[in-house]
């Protein structure tokens, strides 16, 4: 199962992806070509390769303080995230007639990130040799990639559930709202159970002291 | 046996010396409040101290009565200390070390007739000797020899620039090398008085600008005309604090409500001309509290030009003394309010004697003395090689600023800077990321890279030429390779 989501035609595919999303999306909506093992792979090194940025881009232009830097919780922050815009627009596109099933939600956000991650990685390189006048190629680099990753998932989402463009658009604020209230909700039910355990903590604490 | 006693001797005079020298430097570091900076990402780093108290004079331990709320302090050319001491009616003139008063002006023959002051709230010594006295509740300003006697007036302004009613109420004064009379007037927020060496008044000088924000703006547009009346009105804020430098560009202080700039330094057409540093900010501290006792932004009531383009501000909140060099880099911050030897209760006004602070407390009615420490001297003198263009003679007292406070970013980015004008980029490189100077580090780099380019030229194109000419060969044989396959149907 593992061996065939992760099969060379999947990874292959996942390219034809990146080069023609539109296309690319629908053969993975209809047949069944991608892969959501990949997706959470390509999300895991993009939040690799986020994190390399962050510490080690060139002196000239990186203003981050590398003490303030943990990869391993930015990689958890990531995947966190990840799966958060993903159940959101998928309980969202559920109501609104979309298509997309999450595992075709997975894939399209999933695959979208390795643009950035591919031009964050040169740039964070490059940034190594770069001068003040110079930095600007670095900006460009890493914001080439960021865009192309938007417009990616923006053509994901809608090829996936099969929507016009202004609807995905509303799905998509509507996706943002959906994840305040899930992150509402999550806050509410850890401060419960917290209050119960405690409850529970001191009613033991209450029998112990008294046997 | 003697050579035994003999070592003996030196390991007791090396211990003896290794305890004073530990001693001393325990009591360098012993002071009443906090020495810090401020690093690139705006944290608050901690420093050896630059200053420290020493020792504080009261009006009895000169000679006379106690001071009754002072408010201002001036030094002049030849060394004086005049004291503004307000609440007693008077100017106090102190020796040099202010150990004893030389004299007492109190009153002044004008016109034939006796005089006095009335709240006398800012002192100043002229560069041609002259003193001038900010009368506040008199309403004028009082100019005299600095011995006393009286030379002229010069009276409340009468311009049709003024409000009707405008009120005369000289709180400082300063004068420049023409014997221009700058004044700050209370509530006169439209900016600094100028008044021409004549006494007759020019106009405002210095306005600072009015800030308003995009959110208020936006609140105004939904506000009822009552509302908007009802409203705060937006006035800049009044000066505190003046001083004057040696070109005649005016210091002057103010209270910023945002915290980014809290001095100006006006060119003689009123501009405000002053550099900022990396973080832009010139109004003291930068990380503040948002609630409590001390929280809020400093408030910075006086300025003192000290020599080689820096100066320092007296922040009455907390009662840091911040120092700034000419191109707006923090060099230190001192200082604290307190009821310790050392610290503040209300510190009304700044001054410097050559390598002293003086800070003149109005609660407590003493001037306060501090002396520039070793690490507080190996700046100053560093800053004032660099303001003189002798960047490369500093690198040593930036190394030994380095031995006390290895972090000192200033000191890191003045060591590169030596080593740039030295031609040795990589050290240059080197100290300038440790300073966090990017904009240096940048020009290191680039020299650095050009060297390498040219110094591997041959190599460099040789691997070129060798890339395209393989290149081109594995096209054939990938191209040939391909047409076979084809020809064999597999593709």
């Amino acid at each position: 199962m593992i061996k065939k989501q992760l099969s060379k035609d999947k990874w292959k595919f996942m390219l034809y992806t990146i080069s023609h999303p539109a296309d690319g999306y629908y053969e993975i909506r209809h047949r069944e070509k991608g892969s959501p093992i990949i997706a959470v792979l390509l999300v895991i090194l993009f939040s690799v390769v986020w994190s390399i940025n962050r510490i080690s881009a060139g002196f000239i232009v990186n203003d981050i303080d590398p003490r303030d830097v943990n990869s391993i919780s930015e990689l958890i922050t990531v995947l966190l995230f990840f799966f958060l815009i993903c159940v959101s627009n998928w309980s969202i596109t559920c109501l609104m007639d979309g298509k997309g099933r999450l595992k075709d939600i997975m894939i399209a956000i999933g695959y979208s990130t390795l643009p950035a991650t591919v031009c964050i990685l040169i740039g964070t390189l490059l940034s190594q040799f770069v001068s003040k006048d110079e930095a600007a190629f670095y900006t460009m680099i890493c914001g080439i990639g960021i865009a192309y990753t938007l417009f990616m998932m923006l053509v994901g989402v809608m090829t996936v559930h099969n929507f016009t463009l202004g609807k995905t658009i509303i799905t998509i604020l509507l996706t943002v709202v959906a994840m305040l209230l899930i992150i509402f909700v999550v806050l509410l039910i850890v401060d419960l159970v917290n209050q119960v355990y405690s409850f529970l903590w001191s009613i033991y604490q209450e029998l112990m002291f008294r046997a | 046996m003697k050579k035994r006693i003999r070592t003996f001797l030196g390991a007791l005079a090396i211990s003896v010396m290794m305890a004073v020298s530990g001693m001393s430097v325990y009591a360098e570091e012993d002071v009443p409040y906090d020495t810090y900076n401020y690093n690139y990402w705006e944290d608050i780093v901690k420093t050896p101290a630059a200053y420290t108290p020493d020792g504080n004079v009261s009006g009895e331990d000169v000679g006379t009565t106690a001071f009754k709320e002072p408010q201002d302090l001036c030094v002049s050319d030849a060394g004086e200390v005049y004291v503004a001491d307000t609440g007693n009616n008077r100017i106090v003139v102190m020796d040099n070390k202010m150990t004893k008063v030389n004299r007492i002006i109190d009153t002044f023959t004008r016109d034939g007739k006796e005089d006095h002051f009335n709240a006398p709230y800012g002192v100043c010594v002229s560069e041609n000797n002259q003193l001038y006295v900010a009368d506040s509740n008199n309403a004028r300003i009082v100019v005299m020899t600095p011995e006393g006697e009286f030379i002229k007036l010069v009276n409340e302004p009468k311009s049709e620039i003024l409000e009707d009613d405008f009120a005369f109420i000289p709180l400082k004064v300063t004068v420049d090398y023409a014997d221009r009379i700058y004044v700050i007037s209370k509530g006169a927020f439209e900016g600094i008085l100028l008044f021409e060496s004549d006494g007759v008044f020019s106009g405002y000088f210095g306005t600072i600008p009015v800030k308003i924000s995009v959110w208020d703006k936006f609140w105004r547009r939904f506000a009822s005309k009552e509302e908007r009346s009802n409203t705060q009105l937006y006035i800049p804020t009044e000066f505190t604090g003046i001083d004057v430098d040696s070109g005649g560009f005016i210091y002057a202080s103010n209270i910023d409500s945002d915290g980014k700039q809290a001095v100006r330094r006006l060119n003689p057409q009123g501009k405000d001309v002053i550099q900022k540093g990396e973080n832009g900010n010139v109004g003291g501290d930068i990380r503040i509290g948002l609630y409590g006792d001390y929280s809020g932004p400093s408030e910075i009531v006086d300025v003192v030009y000290r020599d080689k383009g820096k100066y320092s501000l007296l922040d009455r909140k907390r009662g840091r003394i911040f120092t700034y060099d000419k191109e707006g880099n923090l060099l230190y911050i001192f200082g604290g309010i307190g009821l310790q030897k050392g610290t503040f209760q209300t510190p009304a006004a700044i001054e410097a004697i050559e390598d002293e602070i003086l800070v003149l407390d109005a609660g407590r009615n003493t001037i306060l003395k501090f002396k520039e420490t070793n690490y507080g001297n190996l700046i100053n003198e560093a800053v004032g090689l660099r303001f003189d263009g002798d960047e490369t003679k500093a690198i040593e007292l930036w190394k030994q600023v380095l031995e006390l406070d290895e972090n000192n970013e200033l000191a890191n980015s003045g060591i590169g800077k030596a080593y740039l004008t030295a031609g040795d980029n990589e050290k240059a490189m080197h100290y300038f990321e440790l300073g966090m100077n990017k904009k240096y580090y940048s020009i290191a780099y680039k020299r650095y890279r050009n060297q390498i380019l040219a110094d591997n030229l041959g190599w460099i194109l040789s691997i070129v030429i060798v890339l395209i000419i393989g290149g081109v060969i594995f096209k054939r044989i990938w191209n040939k390779k391909k047409g076979k396959k084809r020809e064999e149907g597999l593709l």
